[in-house]
């Protein structure tokens, strides 16, 4: 009798064991942390670790690379003793100055200009001076609702007369960048969040680091599996849905990168309008069609660049588009919630 | 040790061996459905909170239980985010931050989802007890 126990007892260990428990090693935690010190959004570190110090000596090494990244990238703050885009945005004696920088600058700019090629100029760098005006005119109506007005058309349009990507000249060698339209800015707004998410996963990675993902803002990147083997979550978010439809999917990755542009994640109303941050550089005005799009693909520096390029593109060139691209998937929910994928999407898909 | 070979007549065995093996399948499939029963039920639901302010943990709220809760932000607690919890669904009813994001976003129930204050660096999670899938601490 009790040996029958006991092999009962195995048995039912042996199922337990193998619902619940990764297979072998010590027991690894999932932990998380955020910081909403970079890229004006929130960024979120979740990852596997022994212990809550092993995991806060990695999050504390990412975010103080990403902070490097934001101190470089950001177009709305100088710091002392750093060129970065703010500094190259800025006009001397009415023209931008020749400027040296730091090489992850010119390696952004670089990569930001095979982003303009590959989406056909839907996601231009160049654009900095319309999309300036939209930031102003929504950080006045965020502020303030009751002053919350539209940018003057005659005022984008002015704008958009100075966003020839081709007047920013960059020196590989001496690692300068200038800009030659005294009038024209960049807004690397577009791309710069999944180029430094990228940047800093590798990090993890060459040190050979998994059981991690990031989030900044939107920009997701897996690194590894999770610890007991299974692949990443990801939740697209139905900004409508609750409970058994909060998710529009849910993908399941390792390794690859998800980025969703959504026209619910920063905006501002006007009349009872709700204006949102992705201006179609056709109409100058945020662009219509799409709740969301999302994008998967290995690298996450182009899943930012490709959402906001898709954004603003018709579903069938859209559709065109990925399909021309190796390792690229995406999802596309309309404005009345129904959705489209390209052909390969469904097999990232949790159900 | 040897129970069943002391107090069972020999004749008798084999009956009660294919008597407890039966008992034993029964126990064990009974065990499989209720374990299946439970993950299914229970896979996605999550069953609490956690409320973080600029990264910090600010506390864990069950979401069985209907809360009001005003979440104080700010140098001198003067940003205020009022989270309410009913029917197992968190939301932000008001918020003193001027955009009023968080305020207008869903209500969250499913483990995972968030809402997020950026102005005021709130948080505000889906987490469940299991440790699998989700810490319950955020630090």
């Amino acid at each position: 009798m009790k040996k029958r126990l006991s092999s009962l007892f195995l048995v039912v260990c042996v199922l337990l064991t193998g619902l619940s428990l990764p297979s072998c090693g010590i027991p690894k935690e999932k932990y998380s942390t955020y910081s909403f010190d970079y890229f004006d959004t929130v960024t979120s570190i979740i990852g596997y670790e022994e212990t809550r110090e092993k995991f806060d000596k990695v999050s504390e090494q990412l975010l103080s690379s990403l902070g490097e990244y934001h101190r470089l990238y950001t177009i709305y703050h100088r710091y002392d003793g750093l060129e970065n885009l703010c500094t190259v945005n800025e006009l001397s004696n009415g023209s931008h100055r020749t400027v040296t920088v730091d090489r992850r600058i010119i390696d952004l700019l670089l990569y930001a200009k095979e982003m303009y090629t590959l989406t056909g100029g839907r996601v231009n760098i160049a654009m900095g001076s319309v999309l300036s005006v939209w930031h102003d005119y929504r950080e006045i109506g965020m502020n303030d609702p009751s002053r919350a007005q539209l940018p003057p058309m005659e005022k984008l349009i002015e704008a958009s007369e100075h966003t020839d990507i081709e007047k920013m000249v960059i020196d590989e060698e001496a690692c300068t960048v200038t800009l030659t339209d005294p009038d024209m800015k960049l807004d690397v707004g577009a791309i710069a969040k999944g180029y430094a998410v990228e940047m800093v996963a590798r990090e993890l990675e060459a040190q050979g680091i998994d059981g991690y993902v990031l989030n900044v803002g939107g920009n997701v990147r897996t690194v590894g599996a999770r610890a007991d083997g299974e692949k990443w979550t990801v939740g697209i978010d139905n900004p409508d849905g609750e409970g058994e439809n909060a998710y529009f999917a849910e993908a399941a990755l390792a390794g690859e990168a998800l980025v969703t542009s959504g026209s619910y994640q920063r905006y501002y109303v006007v009349d009872g309008e709700r204006y949102h941050h992705i201006i179609d550089r056709d109409t100058l005005m945020p662009a219509r069609g799409y709740l969301s799009v999302s994008v998967i693909c290995r690298n996450s520096g182009a899943g930012d660049a490709l959402s906001t390029a898709l954004f603003c593109m018709s579903l069938s060139e859209g559709m065109a588009l990925v399909d021309s691209l190796s390792d690229t998937e995406a999802l596309w929910v309309m404005e009345d919630g129904t959705k489209h994928t390209s052909a390969g999407f469904e097999k990232y898909e949790n159900n | 040790m040897n129970e069943s070979k002391n107090n069972v007549p020999a004749a008798n065995i084999g009956g009660h061996k294919l008597k407890n093996d039966l008992v034993f399948i029964a126990v064990l499939l009974l065990a499989v459905v209720l374990v299946g029963l439970g993950i299914y039920f229970l896979r996605g639901e999550g069953d609490s909170v956690t409320v973080t302010v600029d990264g910090r943990l600010y506390g864990v709220y069950s979401l069985s239980e209907d809360l009001t809760l005003d979440i104080r932000t700010g140098d001198d607690g003067e940003e205020r985010n009022l989270l309410i919890i009913k029917d197992g669904k968190a939301y932000v009813q008001s918020a003193t931050c001027p955009d009023g994001i968080c305020a207008s976003h869903k209500p969250i129930s499913r483990e995972g989802e968030s809402i997020v204050c950026l102005p005021n660096r709130v948080v505000i999670t889906v987490t469940t007890e299991q440790k699998d899938d989700a810490p319950d601490v955020v630090v």
